[in-house]
Parts: structure tokens; sequence; C-alpha cells
């Protein structure tokens, strides 16, 4: 599988607060990925982020990289113009522009320089239709778009994001303004798009996300805690914090008992001084881990689960350091 | 009573007689003017200069100073409108919002609003020595313009500030450049208040007699040259009030009726071509 977003390393910060830390993640290909976790963990910064439009908010500092197509967009010398061309965004709240439908829909092509008429009336069609709601308009094209229901304007949006043919669209939490049946309209869009559109969606809705998603992020306080396909990630979650919050159980932060730092040293002796930090332990405390190479990450991750631990979250704390959260368990015990 | 409902009771007193304050001045400088003015007002005053002693009491009428305002007025608002939408759109779209630019910009425009107009006046008088123009329209538009430009960057900067986030987001994603986001989308969306701000500052522009006083000077003539005096209304009323004359006071008093009638008349016109503009805002 192709992805067609790869973030590296990617870390959000405003002054001393931390939004994004440290995230390596890729979206693939013409799926549905969404992103899902409580308020504020920064789920919408990683998804502005991907178009740049990060860039507006002032104080936010951006560091590591975000790879479209293999190229990074961080670069420099990137285009933003054909950057966000490329993306399609659907916001939180329906943001039509102060025109009319018909200019709505093809503005992006005006200013990308398309001047034909009849191929703009062709694509106002073309884009209204794949967005359900030229039956709706097609006799008032020329109409307010603010005059249209905040369900319409929501489509709209899509028809209007559609029309520069980008390969991407983005979904900031696009059902949340809209009644159910708008809402459902939006969500069939998705399904009906996704063979020809990498789609990345932040929700807050889990049933939504499992209606729609092929692939899903898992995002607390800014840490990457889980990813992986829907199926496997919303019905049996590998992390604590993932269960916790698909069951709507209080997220807890974990008391930890023990460290034990494998930073630099030999790869031989890990094993041993693992189990040996687990037998300092009595049942049910937690340690950390910290590895600073992911050979040996991999490694502890593959260990035997029922043998007495159990791996409660993987955090990346920096470019090359991982933190492990391992529980004692009683031998025999299966997960 | 107990205390909060007399705490009540009192402050909307108080905002009840403020507002009738407010509105019991501009009802009586309207009535003043008005029954002050009206005797005097004729055809002749509105369509013909002034003629043979004009100011001591004769025929003729303030048709020089009607078109020297309007003229002044008009000319002075597109000068600085040319310079009041750059400043206003670099604040709110390139600048960021807590940059010291911006405050800096922002600071200095507040206080050059606050300066008066006969500073302007004279600071106009100083600019012409310099570069050698005599008393004229150029120098009084030129003049004027300096007056009104902070008071309409400031209005439209406000109306700028309005504009929510994700309407520039959602240009932006689209593919636009920021000059294309604030031309295409953001002007639209912002003119009914731009068109506010621009009319604020033509009112105050076309009402000031200080500023003019030395820059543009004044003439029986009808304008006819960038480069010669002007008449303009404020001034043709502040001679004529200065007069001894009863007749000529009263001429004073009609032509500041017309010039209030001018400013609504503008007012009106400029709201009903921005309304047509304006039908896809957002609301």
């Amino acid at each position: 599988m192709r992805p067609h977003i790869s973030v590296k390393d990617l870390s959000v910060q405003y002054g001393a607060l931390t939004i994004l830390n440290h995230i390596s993640i890729d979206i693939p290909d013409k799926k549905i990925t969404a992103i899902i976790g409580p308020s504020g963990c920064g789920k919408t910064t990683l998804l502005k982020s991907f178009n740049r439009l990060l860039d507006l908010q002032e104080g936010a500092k951006v560091s590591g990289q975000v790879l479209v197509d293999g190229e990074d967009i961080y670069d420099p010398g990137t285009e933003m113009t054909h950057l966000r061309r490329r993306m399609g965004l659907l916001s939180q709240k329906p943001t039509v522009l102060p025109m009319s439908i018909y200019e709505n829909v093809v503005y992006g092509l005006r200013i990308h320089g398309e001047k034909n008429k009849s191929k703009l009336d062709q694509a106002v069609e073309k884009y209204l239709r794949e967005a359900n709601l030229w039956n709706e308009v097609k006799d008032r094209l020329h109409d307010s778009a603010s005059r249209l229901s905040i369900g319409q304007q929501q489509r709209l949006c899509l028809a209007r994001g559609l029309a520069v043919e980008p390969e991407i669209i983005l979904g900031d939490e696009p059902t949340s303004a809209l009644d159910p049946v708008s809402a459902e309209q939006i969500e069939q869009r998705f399904l009906a798009l996704k063979n020809q559109y990498t789609i990345v969606l932040v929700t807050h809705i889990l049933r939504q996300a499992k209606r729609l998603a092929d692939y899903v992020i898992f995002l607390y306080l800014g840490n990457l805690i889980e990813h992986g396909p829907a199926e496997k990630v919303l019905s049996s979650p590998r992390f604590v914090k993932t269960q916790a919050y698909l069951e709507g159980r209080f997220i807890e932060e974990f008391p930890i008992a023990a460290e034990l730092d494998l930073c630099g040293g030999a790869k031989q002796d890990f094993p041993f001084r693992f189990e040996e930090s687990l037998r300092g332990l009595t049942e049910g405390q937690i340690f950390k881990t910290l590895v600073d190479n992911e050979g040996l990450l991999r490694q502890i991750l593959d260990l035997e689960q029922g043998q007495g631990h159990k791996v409660l979250e993987v955090r990346q704390i920096s470019s090359t350091q991982w933190e492990i959260i391992i529980e004692k368990r009683g031998i025999g015990y299966s997960i | 009573m107990d205390k909060r409902k007399i705490e009540e009771n009192f402050f909307k007193l108080l905002m009840i007689f403020s507002t009738l304050t407010v509105l019991g001045s501009l009802a009586f400088i309207l009535l003043t003017i008005l029954w002050k003015g009206i005797p005097a007002l004729s055809w002749e005053m509105v369509t013909q200069s002034p003629k043979g002693g004009y100011y001591i009491g004769k025929a003729g009428g303030v048709l020089n100073a009607i078109l020297g305002s309007l003229i002044l007025g008009i000319g002075s608002t597109l000068l600085a409108i040319v310079l009041s939408l750059p400043i206003a759109f670099y604040l709110n779209l390139y600048l960021q919002k807590k940059s010291r630019l911006a405050l800096a910009i922002r600071f200095a425009l507040d206080v050059l609003w606050g300066i008066p107009s006969i500073v302007y006046g004279a600071f106009g008088f100083t600019l012409m020595l310099w570069l050698k123009i005599p008393a004229s329209l150029l120098a009084g538009m030129i003049t004027i313009a300096l007056l009104i430009f902070p008071i309409m960057t400031r209005g439209i900067d406000e109306v700028l500030k309005m504009i929510s986030s994700e309407l520039k987001e959602a240009t932006l994603a689209l593919g636009s450049t920021r000059w294309e986001t604030a031309t295409k989308v953001i002007f639209r969306q912002a003119l009914p208040g731009i068109i506010t701000a621009v009319l604020l500052a033509f009112g105050r522009g076309i009402s000031d007699a200080a500023a003019v006083l030395f820059t543009a000077g004044f003439t029986d003539s009808l304008p006819h040259s960038l480069w010669k005096p002007v008449a303009t209304l404020p001034l043709a009323v502040f001679f004529q009030l200065g007069t001894p004359f009863a007749e000529v006071q009263a001429r004073g008093y009609a032509a500041a009726l017309i010039l209030t009638a001018m400013v609504l008349l503008l007012n009106i016109l400029a709201r009903i071509i921005g309304s047509r503009f304006s039908r896809h805002i957002i609301k």
C-alpha cells in the first residue's frame, strides 16, 4: 500500500504548549482515514499541517516533515497555491464564499486561469452533481450561496473543493454543524468518492469513524497512541488509552513505578535487563522503558505478551527516542 | 426597594437620559439650521455664484462653494481610499495580529486621527511652501485626504478584523494567493463596512473648515483648475456667519443646510450603490 501523505516526526508547538508530539504516520492512498480523539488532542492541527493552513496560526512552530507524494511540503521552495490546490478542505462550519452558487463552484477554476465559459458551465454541473446538489440548485445557480441551507452549503463547499481537481480531501469534522439528514448525505458522498480521492477526516463521532473509515489514527494530548486498519483499531485496540476512549471511559495517565533506560546500551543484554526490571515489580505496577533504536522497539513490542507483561502505550518522545509503558501481569495472564 | 433594583433603575435612567441628550442635540442642530436657513434658501442660492457684494447682502448664491466642496470632498476621499485600502489589507491579511509593525501602524493611525484639523491645515501649508504649490484645489485635496485617511483606514481595519478566519482559510485552501483572497473574497464580504468607513471619512472631510482655510483658499469663481483656489461650504458658512448683517447670516445657515443635505444625499446614494454589490454577502 503506497502512502499518499507521509508524516515524519512532526511536532507542533505554540510557545511552551506542545500540540503535536513527534508524530510519524502514513496516510494510505485512496482510502478514508479517520483521525479520532478527544477535543484538544491535536486532530485539527494534524489535518491543517497537510495543506499548511497551519502557517496562518500565529506563533505555531512546526518541525519534522510532511511528504505528499514523496515531496516535503515544508520545504521552503514549496509553492503554496499548488499544494493547496491538491487538497480540498471541508471545514467544521460550512464556509461559502460571498458570491453566487455558480461563482462559488468556479472560483478555484477561475483563479487557476480557466476562462472558457462552456468549460466553466460544464464544471459547475459536473461537480454539483458529484456533490449531489445539482438537482436542488440547477434553477437558481446565480442566487447567493449564503441563502442555501446549511447542509446544502456544505455540499456546495464539497463541489467547490472538487472543482479544482484535488487528489486529497481533508474534512475537519465536516458534519458536526449539520442536521442528521445532511450529515448522512455528506457521508454518502465520501463513500462514493473514496475510490478517486484520498480522504482524511477528523471526527469526534466514533460511529462515523466506524461507518466510513478504512484506516484510523487515534491521538491523545498530542501523542499518536494507535493507528491501523479501522476494524482492528476500533474493535480490538491494542493499547489501553484507545480502549478507554472507545468505551467512553476516562483516560488516565499511568502511575510509573519504575524506569528502565535502554538508550545507548548493548542490544544483546536487553531481554535480561527487561526481565530483571519486571521481576522487581509486583503485579499491576507499571514501568517505563526508554529506547533509542527502532529495531529494539520492534523487538520489545514483539515479545510474547502473555508472559507476565502487557505493553500499554508506545510514545515517541524525540526523533530517535521512544517510551514504552509496560504493566506487570501475572504469568499465564492472557490478553 | 432593595439595592440591586435601585441600581438597575438608576443605570437604566442614565442610559435613557444619555440617548435623549444625543438625539435631542441632533434635532436641535437640524431644527436651528432649518429654521434659520430656509427663509434665505432660494433657487439663486444653489444655481449662482456670488455676485456683486454678495457678502454684504446682495444677489447671487453659493454654487462656487457647493461645487468646490463636492469636488474637494470626492477627490480627497478617492485619494484617501488609495492610501487606506492597501494599509488596511496589509494589516489584516499580510501582518500577524500581534506583530509589532501592526501595533505600531494602528497606534500611529490613532494618533493621526486625534490631531486637530487646523494642525493639518498648517502642515499642508508648510508642505505647499516647500513644494511651491499655491493655495489651490490640489493643495486642499491633499490636506483633506491626509486628514481623513486615518479615520478611513481604522474604519476599514475594524471591518476587516471582523471577517471570520474560516472564510480566509476556505479561500486560501482553494489555492488562492493572499492577494486573490483579499480582492476577490474578503473585499466583497467587507464591502458594506468599507462603504460605511469611507462615508464617515467623506463626511468629516467635506465639512472641515480649518484644514482648507490656508490650503484651498476661497474664491468667488467656480472651480476650474487644480492649481487655483477653490471655495468650500464650511468656509462659506464661516465667512457669512461672521458678518454683522442678519441677511447674510441667514444665508450662512442656508449654506449649512445645503452642506448637511449634500452629506445626507451622498450617504443614501452610496448605500444604494453598495447594496447592489453586496447581495451575496454572508450574514
